[in-house]
């Protein structure tokens, strides 16, 4: 685990590493870790008729959230819509107008929008110097993502495991490399506009297992970073980490089922 | 009527495109003419377009269509997908280029209003660079299908079109890339999210779309559907039940659509 303050190095050249030490590309580990999930689903008896959908977020609902304002997802989605215009190199001439005028073209629920519209003069400063800052604080941690490297932002998942009776849902915010290199390649990144707490190693591990399970592959490294106080915490994807995760699930999905 | 379910990865989607059938079934002049009649028989005052999508959702419901980021970058993405056939270029700089070839013929007035230069060309830059982000994704995601479908994969120009004759109807089959080899042709369709209960339906509407808007009516071999975001695959064979299915999808769902504008207007 590494965890660093504003260290010199981007997040583009961390996420890349030493090409020449990537392992191979691993496609044998996604079936097993399939086949003990099912295993979980069918012990748990969770059927598809009545279907659990999981997300990292609630994998770690035992830690309250910071903010859960329409605020606070305002600022979150701005910064996430932020990192796309940076990573395709389009200039933000205002970090907060910018990203605000692109998001609000996509939508066409108004409920944040009419939220934001409707809050006093104060809370809307605030929120702009906010994103601002956030905004900020990622550009000069990006660095450049080459054409190369395949970036995709804002690649949302959702994998079915036995027959959609639990379902997996997961949003990455960059996602670079293939899944049909010859080595490891595929890095994933996640951008908070929260402090990293203990929690994320649970997000860190989910998005991993995610992500193999959906491309049969199991990605090099996930990776998730702070506008918030600009850390970093990079993990290289191992079958000790995947098996982790898979615990981490079973026991929440466990809990669910003593519960119900 | 079989539908096929495999994961999205190389070893799957060669063995599906291996065992396709050898031969396909073709829709010869009287099914058209068939086709043609029972969807004029569904009375309609304009032209009305009908796809795998609208099929999937019974014909209910639909928003009208209007241009954003999402709708834009299929056209886009593979507009420079294509152009990156075999040419290192930068993603990014060739779907600018697509984009500025669109805004060119709209403020050259070549494009009618509405369209997709149109509504790029009064766009703000920082929605611009929205527009950009979501096409380069969109690029970057069929280049990777391409690569895990095989090295026989061919990205398509465009979309399957056929105006059903006399019927006001214009079908449109989605389609990506196809794998042709001397004996059989395979198509192959990109979607994202998660397949639906009625995926089936709108993989033999595409299926038939794509058979219709062949010179000799041959359908493809098989009919792939592609979904990446959930890592799944689906296909259905190109035999005459599923053709039939296909066409019986379509017809219902114009007596939906005609339904549902009358019911608007009483």
């Amino acid at each position: 685990m590494t965890i660093s303050t504003a260290t010199p190095l981007s997040l583009a050249a961390r996420l890349r590493g030493t090409p020449a030490t990537r392992p191979a590309r691993d496609t044998v580990t996604a079936p097993g870790l399939r086949a003990q999930l099912e295993d979980v689903v069918a012990g748990c008896g969770l059927h598809p008729s009545t279907p659990l959908t999981l997300r990292s977020g609630l994998l770690r609902s035992s830690v309250v959230p910071l903010e859960s304002s329409p605020m606070a997802r305002l600022r979150g989605l701005l910064v996430t819509t932020a990192l796309s215009l940076l990573i395709h190199d389009q200039p933000l001439e205002d970090p907060f107008e910018d990203p605000m005028a692109a998001w609000c073209s996509t939508q066409g629920d108004t409920t944040l929008l009419t939220a934001f519209a409707a809050a006093d003069a104060d809370v809307q400063a605030r929120l702009q110097a906010d994103v601002r800052s956030h905004v900020s604080v990622l550009r000069d941690a990006l660095g450049a993502f080459p054409s190369s490297w395949r970036p995709q932002t804002a690649v949302r998942s959702q994998v079915l495991l036995s027959g959609g009776a639990l379902v997996l849902r997961d949003d990455i915010d960059l996602m670079v490399g293939s899944v049909t290199d010859r080595f490891a390649a595929l890095s994933l990144l996640d951008i908070t506009t929260a402090p990293l707490g203990d929690a994320v190693e649970h997000t860190l591990r989910y998005h991993a297992l995610v992500q193999t399970l959906r491309s049969g592959v199991v990605p090099l490294r996930v990776a998730i970073f702070s506008t918030a106080t600009a850390d970093c915490l990079i993990r290289e994807v191992d079958t000790e980490l995947l098996q982790r995760a898979v615990r981490d699930l079973a026991a929440f999905v466990g809990t669910l089922a003593v519960a119900a | 009527m079989k539908l096929t379910q495999r994961r999205f990865i190389n070893e799957d989607l060669a063995a599906l495109i291996e065992t396709a059938p050898a031969t396909a079934d073709a829709i010869d002049a009287e099914q058209r003419r068939s086709f043609s009649v029972r969807l004029r028989s569904v009375p309609t005052t304009q032209t009305r377009r009908i796809d795998a999508w609208l099929v999937e959702h019974a014909g209910h419901g639909v928003r009208p269509f209007s241009w954003r980021p999402s709708t834009a970058r299929r056209l886009i993405g593979t507009a420079a997908a294509q152009r990156l056939q075999g040419q290192p270029q930068r993603v990014t700089d060739v779907v600018r280029d697509v984009i500025d070839e669109y805004m060119v013929r709209a403020i050259s007035g070549q494009a009618r209003f509405g369209s997709l230069g149109h509504w790029l060309s009064g766009l703000a830059p920082a929605t611009l660079g929205l527009v950009v982000a979501e096409a380069t994704n969109w690029c970057h995601q069929l280049l990777e299908s391409q690569a895990i479908v095989g090295a026989g994969a061919t990205l398509c120009a465009a979309d399957t079109y056929y105006n059903v004759n006399a019927a006001q109807t214009t079908l449109r089959g989605r389609r990506d890339m196809t794998v042709v080899t001397p004996s059989q042709r395979v198509v192959v369709r990109v979607r994202h999210g998660v397949p639906g209960k009625s995926a089936g339906a709108g993989l033999r509407t595409d299926l038939v779309i794509d058979a219709l808007g062949h010179p000799d009516g041959i359908s493809a071999a098989r009919f792939i559907g592609v979904w990446p975001d959930a890592g799944l695959v689906l296909s259905v064979d190109g035999t005459m039940d599923n053709l039939r299915a296909g066409a019986r999808a379509i017809v219902r769902t114009a007596v939906v659509q005609r339904r549902e504008i009358l019911t608007a207007a009483a």
